[in-house]
């Protein structure tokens, strides 16, 4: 097979920083091949990805040395927009790659600029719609759709080019396990079908089953430890109250307690009003009900929002917590701390606004995904705090969809379904009971499962 | 014909409302403006659809400005000259000072009028896609501004929710107004900052579905210039010819 992608002692850097971040890469791909690009976070993983469908180094002004070669020809003896055609990219972020309205427009807009004919794209349209089965979805707003929903059309958007690659960045990150589930069987049939080459960039490759021919690991990862079952930490007396709460568009009324230094998971499928709990728990969305205590502490899906100051030290420092150093040596941020908040890197970030909460000396605090985009290190470190936390006495409410991490980390699981709240069950019983986690989304972890093969 | 208004080519109805505040702005009586102004309130009533109340509540800074013309130009008016035909007070309105005011504000009600019909018969993704179709606009600018037409509801909930997630970590609004405003830049800060980031990001998206910004070929939403706007033209037309000639009809 030929390769569609050569990278032959390939050095990129960015124009204001000294260090390369890639350093005499080589590597190539073959046609038809699924390859997943695996690494810490921060590696060049990305970079690598806009290398191949050339946004780079054009849009940043890097500097690149060594051949870079797509389909046997140097990248840049390309026009601008001629690779684009075959090398189809699906973004990260579900809300930042849509340019249009309703999905239609949005797939029109691709076509158009492939210069079809408009018979032409009336076909192509309703075949790509058939083919990714989301034919009722052509007139749909795409604002209004969830994440899931809104990844399959990013992918659909690709698809409907014909390419002869086509790039994935983290395109579950943002989905529950079992819509990611749904998703990886739904690329797997269609890459069948469409014999294209994939390329992804992943750091949840359990999800991915054995989807993927080939593992390319960008930078030798730490060995880390596999998270280990956490034994509980929970104590007798409650320290979370939550009465009655129901808030708009259409969360039902939930009642709740948390005890201290309790680990209790929130989990439920895309769009069921996980978000809009956690917000209405915080007040930061008008609720009807009570909470208690009133002041609790806030991760958002976007760290961005929390940031007041200047610098990640700062930042730490706002509510006046003592042994800031310390807290910033855990979570791997001495090296940043004089850095603004919103000049370092994605996973960075969401770990500067946890440190920001836990130094603040919040009883309870609840976090949406910390641990989507978040590498196998940073996993582990984001596990041993929460537990080390946990055992202090603190209460933790956490969103999350990654199942190995819950079953590590929960002593109890809320379900929300739909905005009404099943129940909340202690761990064990819902990773027993297959048809609550099927009518959640969710799927039976790993660790469950080795263990399960351990005893028969 | 009752959503004529609404059916018309953006493009063609952009040119024809920009021609009629063009002829407007060379006619200084009280008059012309007046009666222009009323014909564009009757063609809205019989070929368009539109929630009057909301009409309403759009005209009122323009009602308070046109007010506000007219007895600033009573009260301080240069011009003098003539008779006076009203008295009280220390004022003495002459009939040159009332002709001015009336023509002031009237012209305002006029283009208020004429921009609301626009603004509110017009779909601003097909004005855009009219604009490029019709009138060439470049798509790097059409496109453009449609991407940000997208963003403006994602920036005010992000707005809130910045507001939110500062108050829960325990920044407390000033009390002083000009601190409280010094204060908002802390809000800006994060969203500008996330929002050239999503800019950025959607720029990355189009570029890599193949987007150029150059012309392109055929377009998936045809907009076409039909019979329905040679009419709703023509009435345009006549609307405005009337308005101007009041002086030859009205003895």
């Amino acid at each position: 097979m030929p390769n569609v992608i050569c990278f032959n002692n390939v050095t990129f850097s960015y124009p204001d920083e000294e260090q390369p971040i890639l350093k005499n890469l080589s590597l190539s791909i073959r046609r038809g091949e699924r390859v997943v690009i695996t690494g810490p976070s921060g590696c060049g993983k990305t970079t690598l990805l806009y290398l191949c469908n050339r946004l780079f180094p054009d849009n940043c002004d890097g500097i690149l040395t060594g051949s870079l070669e797509l389909f046997g020809k140097d990248s840049f003896s390309y026009i601008p927009g001629e690779i684009n055609h075959r090398i189809a990219t699906v973004f990260q972020d579900p809300d930042a790659q849509f340019c249009m309205q309703t999905v239609e427009e949005e797939l029109a807009f691709t076509l158009e600029n492939l210069h079809l004919p408009r018979e032409e794209m009336e076909i192509r349209i309703f075949e790509v719609l058939h083919l990714t089965g989301l034919s009722e979805f052509r007139h749909a707003i795409i604002q209004k759709l969830s994440g899931g929903q809104k990844q399959r059309i990013a992918t659909a958007c690709a698809l409907i080019m014909e390419p002869e690659v086509l790039l994935l960045d983290e395109p579950i990150a943002h989905l529950d396990p079992y819509t990611a589930k749904k998703y990886v069987e739904w690329l797997d049939q269609l890459q069948i079908k469409r014999k294209i080459t994939i390329i992804a960039i992943e750091h949840r490759l359990d999800l991915w089953g054995d989807f993927f021919e080939r593992n390319i690991q960008l930078n030798k990862t730490e060995d880390t430890t596999p998270l280990q079952k956490r034994n509980t930490s929970i104590q007798e007396n409650a320290s979370f109250l939550a009465n009655s709460i129901s808030a708009k568009p259409f969360l039902q009324e939930v009642s709740f307690t948390l005890n201290r230094g309790e680990i209790t998971v929130l989990a439920g499928p895309n769009g069921s009003g996980k978000s809009t709990l956690l917000k209405a728990l915080c007040q930061l969305i008008p609720l009807n009900g009570t909470v208690q205590p009133e002041r609790l502490g806030y991760v958002p899906q976007s760290p961005d929002f929390l940031f007041l100051t200047k610098s990640v030290h700062e930042e730490v420092a706002f509510g006046g917590g003592n042994d800031v150093d310390k807290m910033l040596t855990r979570l791997k941020l001495i090296t940043i701390a004089d850095d603004h908040p919103f000049a370092v890197s994605h996973g960075q970030k969401r770990r500067v606004a946890i440190a920001a909460m836990l130094s603040d000396g919040r009883d309870v605090i609840v976090m949406d995904e910390p641990t989507s985009g978040q590498d196998a290190a940073a996993l582990s470190e984001l596990f041993q705090l929460i537990d080390e936390r946990s055992r202090a006495g603190t209460t933790f409410l956490i969103v999350t969809h990654d199942m190995e991490f819950a079953y590590c980390i929960a002593d109890s699981i809320l379900l929300l379904n739909n905005g009404r709240l099943t129940g909340k069950f202690p761990a064990a019983d819902v990773w027993r009971n297959e048809n609550l986690q099927l009518d959640h989304h969710l799927l039976p972890p790993k660790g469950l499962m080795s263990r399960e093969a351990c005893f028969t | 014909m009752k959503h004529a208004l609404h059916k018309m080519n953006p493009s063609l109805k952009f040119l024809l409302l920009t021609v009629c505040m063009i002829t407007m702005a060379f006619f200084f009586d009280p008059w012309t403006p007046l009666l222009f102004c009323i014909g564009i309130l009757v063609l809205q009533i019989l070929f368009s659809r539109i929630n009057w109340k909301k009409w309403l509540l759009f005209m009122i800074p323009f009602f308070v400005t046109a007010f506000g013309y007219f007895w600033s130009t009573i009260v301080f008016a240069e011009d003098q000259s003539g008779p006076v035909i009203w008295s009280f007070w220390v004022l003495n309105v002459t009939e040159t000072q009332l002709h001015y005011a009336l023509s002031l504000s009237f012209r305002i009600l006029a283009f208020s009028s004429l921009s609301l019909l626009f603004a509110f018969t017009t779909n601003p993704n097909t004005f855009i896609m009219s604009l490029m179709q019709q009138l060439k606009l470049s798509p790097k600018i059409a496109y453009g501004v449609m991407v940000g037409y997208q963003f403006l509801p994602v920036l005010k909930d992000e707005f809130i929710h910045i507001q939110q997630a500062h108050r829960l970590r325990g920044a407390t609004p000033e009390k002083n107004a000009l601190q409280r405003l010094l204060g908002v830049r802390r809000i800006l800060i994060p969203m500008l900052a996330g929002a050239v980031r999503k800019a950025e990001s959607a720029a990355f998206a189009m570029e890599a579905r193949g987007f150029t910004g150059e012309r392109r070929t055929s377009y998936f939403q045809v907009i076409t210039v039909s019979k329905i706007d040679g009419v709703c033209a023509a009435l345009f037309l006549i609307v405005l010819l009337l308005s101007c000639t009041n002086r030859l009809w009205i003895s």
